[in-house]
């Protein structure tokens, strides 16, 4: 027998993708989430100029709740309709877990993109800072991937499965918008100092390793109970 | 090969079943038998380790459950949109054993539906494929709940072909009420309603 953690993660990415691929489920749901979104507040600031503090708060709310309305199905979907028995013969908890966490961070990091040039393309607002929206962006995704990924991963073994994902997710979910606001604001160029968005980057990148370090382990603790 | 001493599982107030032992080695084929809830199904996933246990222990094969053990339950779900052969192959990466597709679909006869999504085949096929991936890993212990629900003719003759096979490499523990499968035991184990 020959154990690879590459060849097992790979497998569950392969699966998500695959199930991605050919019901679009999440993707269509992020997809029109982003749409409504910035239809919506492009609309609602027809003929006036939206201050950048305003445009960086929206834009984090319609990343966070595009990826929170899609993600979590990656876990609650294989309780829901039975198939996580069969992963739980023949996968470990960890490759389960990097698995669907990964698929999470592209399906995050599509919706993302896709949302920031529409958003700003729709406002017609100019990125003061790139390398600071950038990285805001990608670390943004990173921790909603991985916070979203966990919330899923504990709900999915309560009967009340829904509810509870939703009610981890507050607590967990409101510093990274904080941080991930904080971020946006100075990199599109609200009069504040750079070094206050470098700091609210660096707080994302290090809320993105804490949540998908510990993850996996607090995921294998719950996994087979 | 297989030990279970004194297993309980309790729901709430009950006890589904309580103080179960037994120990099965080479060659032996137990059928569980009971009445619609009394607890079949929950022994084998508990043996398995899907449910928890209240009280007692279970001794699995040695070495790693994802190779020693294999269960093919009647509630166990495959995924809709992924084909024959994605999901062996998906099966056999996970569990790091060779994916043996060609020979596991001829054994089961779904050769012609290798390229088919699960969403498209009919309830034998999709337990055929349960099977298949059941046996993937040629496991010590295999444990068959309903193996014949939804299976043609040919398809409980696979069945007894499986249950053979199973008996030349390990034991195997099937729960059913069917009186056909329970010809293919060598021993019984009755639970009470």
């Amino acid at each position: 027998m020959n154990y690879s953690w590459r060849a097992e993660i790979l497998a569950i990415f392969r699966k998500e993708w695959r199930t991605e691929m050919r019901s679009m489920s999440g993707l269509v749901t992020a997809f029109l989430f982003s749409v409504v979104t910035v239809y919506a507040i492009s609309f609602a600031a027809l003929n006036s100029k939206l201050p950048k503090t305003v445009i960086a708060g929206m834009l984090w709310v319609a990343l966070l709740f595009s990826a929170a309305s899609s993600l979590p199905r990656t876990f609650l979907s294989e309780e829901e309709h039975g198939t996580a028995d069969l992963l739980r013969l023949v996968a470990r908890a960890h490759a389960v877990f990097w698995g669907k966490a990964l698929f999470n961070i592209f399906q995050c990091v599509a919706t993302s993109v896709m949302l920031s040039i529409l958003y700003l393309g729709f406002t017609s607002t100019p990125v003061a800072i790139p390398w600071l929206f950038a990285v805001s962006l990608v670390a943004g995704c990173l921790s909603l991937a991985g916070a979203v990924t966990l919330c899923g991963a504990i709900a999915s073994q309560a009967s009340n499965r829904s509810m509870l994902a939703a009610a981890i997710a507050v607590p967990l979910l409101l510093p990274l918008v904080a941080l991930g606001v904080s971020g946006m604001r100075v990199s599109l160029g609200d009069g504040t100092m750079a070094s206050g968005g470098t700091a609210s980057a660096i707080g994302l990148i290090g809320y993105a390793v804490a949540t998908l370090a510990t993850g996996p382990y607090i995921f294998a603790a719950v996994w087979k109970t | 090969m297989l030990k279970v001493d004194r297993l309980g599982k309790k729901y709430g107030g009950r006890w589904i079943f309580r103080g179960l032992s037994f120990e099965l080695g080479q060659g032996d084929r137990l059928v569980i038998l009971g009445r619609n809830g009394s607890g079949k199904s929950t022994l084998l996933r508990t043996i398995a380790g899907l449910t928890e246990r209240t009280e007692g222990t279970v001794e699995l094969p040695p070495g790693d459950p994802r190779h020693t053990l294999g269960l093919c339950a009647l509630e166990q779900s495959v995924y809709a949109q992924l084909t024959v052969e994605e999901h062996l192959e998906m099966t056999a990466d996970l569990r790091g054993c060779p994916a043996r597709i060609d020979e596991l679909l001829g054994k089961i006869d779904l050769a012609y539906a290798r390229d088919v999504p699960a969403s498209h085949l009919s309830t034998g096929m999709r337990a055929r494929l349960k099977i298949a991936m059941a046996i993937q890993a040629n496991p010590v212990a295999l444990l068959l709940d309903e193996p014949g629900a939804g299976l043609d003719e040919e398809g409980r003759n696979l069945v007894a072909r499986i249950t053979a096979e199973q008996s030349e490499r390990g034991c195997l523990i099937v729960a059913t009420n069917d009186p056909i499968e329970r010809r293919l035991a060598n021993l019984e184990l009755q639970l009470a309603s």
